[in-house]
């Protein structure tokens, strides 16, 4: 039964009056002698319920509707054991295409074929199933309010929690404070930071288990089957001692942040009563009251620098979010202290996120609070001990001058991360500095290893990874993560980082993240529990089969798997950790040998695809155009043109690829040994702010296409017949443009030499 | 796109541009002055109707929709900003405090409400009493705690004076003769030479004490402006002031008010009212030294002696004024402010002295004894009340805006758009 094919052609939305359906009918039964073949009125909604008797009566393993997008009617429900695949005949064909024509006709009885051809290769995907159980409990690591939320939210849910703080105690930052800006309305009041109570609270659920003064020295495997060991830490330093280890199923990682050091422009570390705003937040908590450092006087006046340090082109040029509050909250100590104190807020811009701004009112309505944009050129100390401060484009005239006791720098913020990839890389430089082949290798070698040297024992989750210890970071040490899209998500499966590691937040932000990470970090280990990918590709079944007797040992796979997966045995062999990974098929379209398959995405399949095109003769001057088109964002894009009527070249052929990182070159030397005149990959925007779904694939696709343009020349052929093309799904408008001009650079350049032989 | 609207926009624009203030908080002798923001300031000026002042963020559109407000430099977005820092001493040196007719277009678009209409209406009130001589008098007249004994002052100098008649009469030797042929008098408890003299005497030290005020403040306007560097003379004092009369004769900056377009025209009322009981006043008065005055000078007037007809329109202007003044304040409390001690004590004053005027003349009319005596008196005192207390009340405005003007034309910073040539242009955009 399993191989039984059927084929169901829809004739409604406008599909018969476009197409000749005998003729699309004919291509199923007689061109690939599909057994079944059927019309149907439409294929959604009802008429579902006699497609799927149809299968049970008939049958069928493999179906292909050929209708309607699939990504327009996703809750199919078709029984788990059969393969059904959806021809978007109408938004790919007849609402782009003049109906009734020859070229519209070639091109839905092309699809057919495609889809046909696939589904004979395809097999029903079997999800993976570890050989050990999977473990359910989450790790979580770091105990501020982040870490302590996570652990809070994962066990209110029923799951067992380990929470590791390096520290002697839980609270991180939050317990340092003295109070807590205000979280609720009217948003006007300073708040008890809640911190003890929180605290509490996780101390006493029988889910959690806490661990203080303890680090995580080596977390060896994958989702479900992460094992830990923890050492113990003296003041955050570890001191050797083992003092458990576990298993875990996933972990989030809520390392929290430090202040960025302001030395540079601005006095710090030069005049004793130039302080960090964290300086000045422990001297409240811990004393009550303000004194100057230099003597000890009652302070009675302060300025406040914003972006000490921060939002400066040279150094941390972001906005830590949080620093412009904190200010504004200190500034109102210093007044509820003393009705005649005067606090002086110096900034670039008062940024106070969402509701805050009620508390940046609140507090600017203070008398004594003086609040003036302005660039601080200089800060001084006058022969009294005070401290001049002198002003650049403030509102009130263009310089000023003011005299106070203390000046705070509201220093932002940074992540508690390592750099995963640069440690890895150090140690691989160490080794070539001891083991190198030549002199020039090992000198590079130790340039590389000077150049790194700064990330020597910055480890934190220390994970037994391939590709390095820690996370993936991005510019400014942030674990990489897709912020807009996919909060949480880091290249390393399972590994959830939250709170103020993942992004500057504040507090009430750090609660709301560490909820959502405590849901994603479930959702892994249910995922993952049932063989089942997690994000982006969530629920696919499938995974990559290593055919590794042929595998050459290239390393191509375990280098350019953006999420970590491979690790790799002494002599190079790929070593697969299934459940990290996302099923974006990177490593397929890496493979030279083409040893890495799915059961429903392969080298294969597509190639069938590809081969399935009727191509005809260079008389018929009638070309074909391979378009491989990324599934997340290129593919819907090609739907949404469809919806907007746009109409383009018909001799393209679209395959849906899951990532242009699983292109394989063989497809495009396939498709032009078969007469194909050009190929267009198309992808996500790569770069820093990458849009890749899978972090690197498109990036990797185009050093691949340029490999592939190098391959043509080689064969005698003009390289302008491939062409890559970066798209987000929003400017699907660009796409027909794309098409177009790619048609008219064939017609130019000729049809392939290498039709029809 | 010439439109009226590309244009108000365009003003707008280049307004906020403009605003940057191009001078340095406070220069002495090139050197910067540091500031140190006066806290009791911020708290007086909050307790004076500016409680709002906080709020400002500086954005600008105060300044931008400001009808009379000069381009370069324009206010009140600066004085904003000094208010919020407590700068006392630019802000009572500040002529554009001044410039302000308080029509509340920039209160109405501020979108913070921080009112810097009002604000500025709470400076001046500060500066009438900062520069008021004797200074305790402008503490005394303005703040409502002294009510009974701003009241009791008046009274209690008219009630000696009359008691005090004859002493005094003995004292200047004799019932002065003015050649008045009186032939029915007003009140023989205050017979007019009486009040003469008493008004006489007090006018004189009143007129004192506005011309120290006003010198004062024009000395202040001049050092603050040569320590800033900016100020160029580009009129004599002179010119300047027949400019400011013109301006404040026909009103024109008051009538360029959106928020309040009405508001001129009460103020005019009161204004040219005022104007004329002054003029019959100064006639009466001056009837015994009238050259112009051949034979008896017989008073009081018949109703359709034309000075009695000037006296009548001028009394019922300033009641027209002052109701509609009144009924303004009430109906719309956003629009024109919620007026403070200073606001409505002046005005209710002025009510009071047209209406007890009216009565008194009413009644006389039909002999109603005691009754006319009884509101004379009230009359008198508060005519008194306004003469004596005008260097410090909400009066004082007359000298202290007057100056400003003054100062204004002189230093060029009258018209609200001296460099763009597009005035008219720009009415029109605003209209829009």
């Amino acid at each position: 039964m399993a191989d039984k094919i059927g084929v169901f052609i829809c004739t409604g939305y406008g599909i018969a009056d476009a197409l000749d359906i005998d003729a699309l009918c004919k291509v199923a039964t007689g061109e690939f002698k599909v057994p079944f073949c059927k019309t149907v009125d439409s294929c959604e909604g009802l008429n579902l319920d006699s497609i799927k008797e149809d299968i049970k009566n008939e049958e069928l393993g493999k179906v292909v509707i050929a209708g309607i997008s699939p990504r327009r009617y996703t809750d199919d429900n078709f029984p788990p054991d059969v393969i059904v695949e959806r021809v978007a005949l109408r938004e790919h064909v007849i609402w782009t295409q003049p109906a009734g024509e020859e070229d519209t006709q070639m091109l839905a009885e092309d699809y057919l074929r495609m889809y046909i051809a696939k589904v004979q290769k395809m097999e029903v995907p079997s999800p993976f199933q570890s050989e050990e159980a999977i473990d359910k409990s989450i790790l979580v690591v770091g105990g501020g309010i982040t870490g302590l939320t996570a652990a809070l939210e994962t066990a209110k849910t029923g799951y067992e929690v380990r929470l590791v703080e390096k520290t002697e105690k839980l609270g991180g930052w939050l317990a340092k404070q003295h109070q807590s800006v205000p979280t609720r309305p009217p948003w006007r009041d300073l708040e008890d930071t809640g911190v003890d109570a929180l605290i509490a609270e996780v101390e006493g659920n029988a889910q959690i288990k806490v661990y203080t003064s303890a680090f995580t020295s080596e977390i060896v495997g994958a989702p479900g089957l992460f094992d830990v060991t923890l050492k113990s830490a003296v003041n955050g330093q570890a001191n050797g001692e083992v003092l458990d280890t576990f298993r875990v199923g996933a972990i989030i990682q809520a390392t929290g942040w430090k202040p960025v050091d302001p030395r540079g422009n601005l006095p710090y570390g030069q005049l004793a009563d130039v302080v960090l705003n964290v300086d000045l937040e422990k001297m409240v908590k811990e004393q009550g009251r303000i004194t100057r450092p230099s003597d000890g006087k009652e302070v009675r006046s302060i300025a406040f620098i914003q972006c000490g340090g921060s939002r400066d082109k040279e150094h941390h040029s972001y906005c830590s979010s949080i620093c412009c509050l904190t200010s504004l909250k200190q500034a109102l100590y210093l007044r509820e202290r003393d009705n005649d104190a005067k606090a002086y807020i110096f900034y670039e811009f008062m940024r106070t996120p969402g509701l805050y701004e009620d508390f940046y009112r609140r507090v600017q309505e203070d008398q004594g609070i003086f609040l003036t944009k302005g660039e601080v050129a200089d800060v001084t100390r006058a022969e009294d001990g005070n401290l001049i401060i002198t002003v650049h484009n403030t509102m009130p005239g263009q310089q000023m001058q003011v005299k106070v006791d203390m000046v705070v720098l509201a220093a932002g913020m940074k992540p508690n991360s390592a750099d995963g990839e640069a440690i890895r890389a150090l140690e691989d430089a160490k080794v070539i500095v001891k083991q190198g082949e030549s002199e020039g290798q090992r000198n590079d070698a130790a340039e590389k290893v000077e150049q790194l040297k700064q990330h020597e024992g910055t480890e934190i989750l220390n994970l037994a990874y391939r590709q390095g210890p820690d996370l993936p970071i991005l510019e400014y040490g942030y674990p990489d993560s897709h912020f807009i899209c996919f909060p949480f998500e880091s290249r390393r499966t399972g590994i959830y980082p939250t709170g103020s590691v993942r992004k500057p937040m504040d507090g009430l932000g750090s609660r709301e993240d560490a909820t959502g990470a405590a849901l994603k970090a479930i959702q892994c280990v249910e995922m993952t529990s049932r063989g089942e990918a997690v994000h982006p590709r969530a629920g696919d079944k499938s995974y990559p089969d290593f055919f590794l007797q042929r595998c050459t040992q290239c390393k191509r796979c375990t280098e350019e798997c953006p999420f970590g997966v491979l690790n790799e045995d002494e002599k190079g062999t790929p070593l697969l950790w299934a459940t990290r990974c996302r099923r974006c098929g990177v490593c397929m379209g890496a493979c030279p040998e083409r040893i890495i398959t799915f059961k429903d995405y392969s080298v294969d399949i597509v190639g069938a695809m590809i081969k399935a095109v009727e191509v005809p003769d260079e008389d018929e001057e009638k070309p074909r155009i391979l378009a491989l088109l990324c599934e997340n964002d290129a593919l819907p894009a090609m739907d949404l043109l469809g919806q907007h009527r746009l109409s383009y070249n018909p001799y393209i052929r679209v395959i849906p690829v899951r990532c242009l990182g699983s292109v394989n070159i063989e497809w495009i030397k396939e498709a032009i040994s078969s007469g194909f005149d050009g190929a267009i990959l198309i992808g996500c925007k790569y770069g820093d702010d990458y849009q890749c779904h899978f972090i690197k694939g498109s990036e990797l696709a185009d050093t691949r296409g340029e490999n592939i343009r190098e391959k043509l020349e080689q064969m005698a052929m003009e390289n302008q017949r491939v062409e890559l093309h970066q798209l987000q799904i929003s400017e699907y408008r660009k796409l027909p443009e794309i098409f177009n001009s790619m048609a008219e650079v064939i017609e130019e350049i000729g049809m392939s030499p290498f039709k029809g032989m | 796109m010439e439109t009226a609207e590309g244009i108000s926009q365009e003003i707008t624009e280049a307004k906020t541009r403009a605003d940057p203030q191009t001078t340095p908080v406070s220069f002495a002798n090139g050197r910067l002055l540091i500031v140190d923001p006066d806290l009791d300031f911020i708290r007086t000026l909050g307790e004076q109707g500016g409680e709002t002042l906080k709020k400002c963020m500086q954005c600008g559109t105060c300044s931008a929709t400001c009808a009379i407000s000069p381009d370069q430099r324009p206010f009140p977005r600066k004085e904003m900003a000094w208010a919020a820092w407590g700068m006392k001493d630019r802000l009572l040196t500040d002529p554009d405090v001044w410039l302000c007719f308080q029509c509340n277009d920039c209160s109405m678009n501020c979108p913070r409400g921080a009112r810097p209409g009002d604000v500025l209406a709470a400076i001046r009130r500060e500066s009438v009493r900062h520069y008021a001589v004797p200074s305790f008098f402008g503490a005394l007249v303005n703040q409502p705690k002294y009510f009974p004994f701003k009241l009791l002052l008046p009274t209690v100098i008219l009630g000696l004076a009359g008691l005090l008649r004859d002493p005094i009469a003995n004292i200047l030797g004799k019932e002065p003769e003015t050649g008045t042929r009186i032939v029915y008098s007003y009140s023989t408890i205050f017979p007019h030479w009486l009040l003469n003299s008493v008004f006489l005497f007090f006018t004189a030290l009143v007129l004192f004490a506005s011309a120290a005020g006003v010198v004062r403040f024009w000395r202040a306007l001049k050092s603050a402006g040569a320590r800033e560097g900016i100020v160029t003379p580009v009129k004599g004092v002179f010119p300047s002031f027949r400019a400011t009369l013109k301006s404040i004769l026909l009103h024109d900056k008051f009538a360029m008010c959106t928020a309040n377009q009405w508001r001129h025209l009460s103020h005019m009322g009161v204004l040219f009212g005022f104007l004329a009981l002054s003029v019959v006043t100064f006639w009466v008065i001056t009837s015994g030294i009238n050259p112009l005055i051949r034979g008896d000078f017989i008073y009081p007037f018949s109703f359709w002696s034309p000075w009695k007809l000037l006296a009548n329109v001028g009394g019922l202007a300033i009641l027209v004024g002052c109701i509609l003044m009144i009924y303004d304040r009430l109906r719309d409390i956003e629009q024109i402010g919620a007026g403070t001690y200073f606001d409505w004590s002046f005005i209710l004053t002025l009510l009071i002295v047209v209406v007890t005027g009216f009565f008194t003349e009413l009644l006389h009319y039909f002999r109603m004894e005691p009754h006319r005596h009884i509101v004379y008196f009230v009359h008198l005192v508060f005519v008194f009340g306004l003469l004596m207390y005008l260097p410090y009340s909400k009066f004082a405005h007359l000298l202290y805006r007057a100056t400003a003007m003054v100062y204004a034309e002189h230093i060029g910073r009258s018209n609200p758009n001296p460099e763009v040539e597009n005035s008219d242009e720009r009415q029109e955009g605003r209209a829009q």
